[in-house]
């Protein structure tokens, strides 16, 4: 079981290599949030396959943190792009 | 391999098969509207599929109960973080894509 979530893993962090692609060459800011809004999210996923990959329970914890922290990040950074394509100061 | 990881196991596949889908959609569609699509819809199923399947594969722990959170804030942090990102590109002025044109 341990290598079928190794390999799952894998699989799920060549996916985030991938989705960088886009963060790079993104035609607009909102295009590049979105690749690295999913590529935390493909982390997230790969953090929580290492805690029973690895049999360590506080990996989750962690997990627990990112989510917390990648949604907020995103929100605010869209809330401020929405904001200045308006012209106000928010 | 006993019943729960058998479980386990094609709900992990399921969500890679989801993935893989949600960053085709990404590298492949011609705007941002339309590349909002599957990106949500690759980060809510193909990782709520995820953690649900590791889930059902640590049986009734605290682990449970933590991923079970995880996975419910993933269904309401992607769903809003693409309504925001949507939102904020509709106000910028970034114009949808229409059949014909240029990928952007």
């Amino acid at each position: 079981m341990d290598r079928f979530l190794t390999i799952i893993a894998a699989l799920i962090a060549a996916n985030a290599l991938l989705c960088l692609y886009r963060a790079a060459v993104g035609p607009t800011v909102l295009d590049r949030l979105l690749a690295v809004n999913i590529v935390g999210t493909k982390t997230l996923v790969v953090v929580v396959l290492v805690t029973f990959i690895q049999a360590e329970a506080f990996f989750l914890d962690v997990g627990m943190v990112y989510a917390l922290l990648l949604f907020v990040v995103t929100v605010a950074f869209s809330r401020y792009l929405e904001a200045e394509g308006r012209g106000e100061d928010r | 391999m006993t019943a729960r990881e058998g479980v386990a196991a094609v709900f992990c596949c399921v969500g890679a098969l989801f993935f893989v889908l949600g960053t085709t959609g990404l590298l492949r569609m011609p705007d941002l509207f339309s590349r909002l699509h599957p990106s949500t819809k690759c980060d809510t199923l193909g990782g709520c599929s995820v953690l649900l399947g590791m889930a059902v594969y640590s049986g009734l722990s605290w682990e449970l109960a933590k991923l079970l959170v995880v996975a419910l804030f993933l269904l309401i942090s992607s769903a809003t973080c693409g309504h925001a990102i949507g939102r904020a590109a509709l106000r910028q002025g970034i114009r949808p894509w229409k059949k014909g044109e240029e990928k952007r």
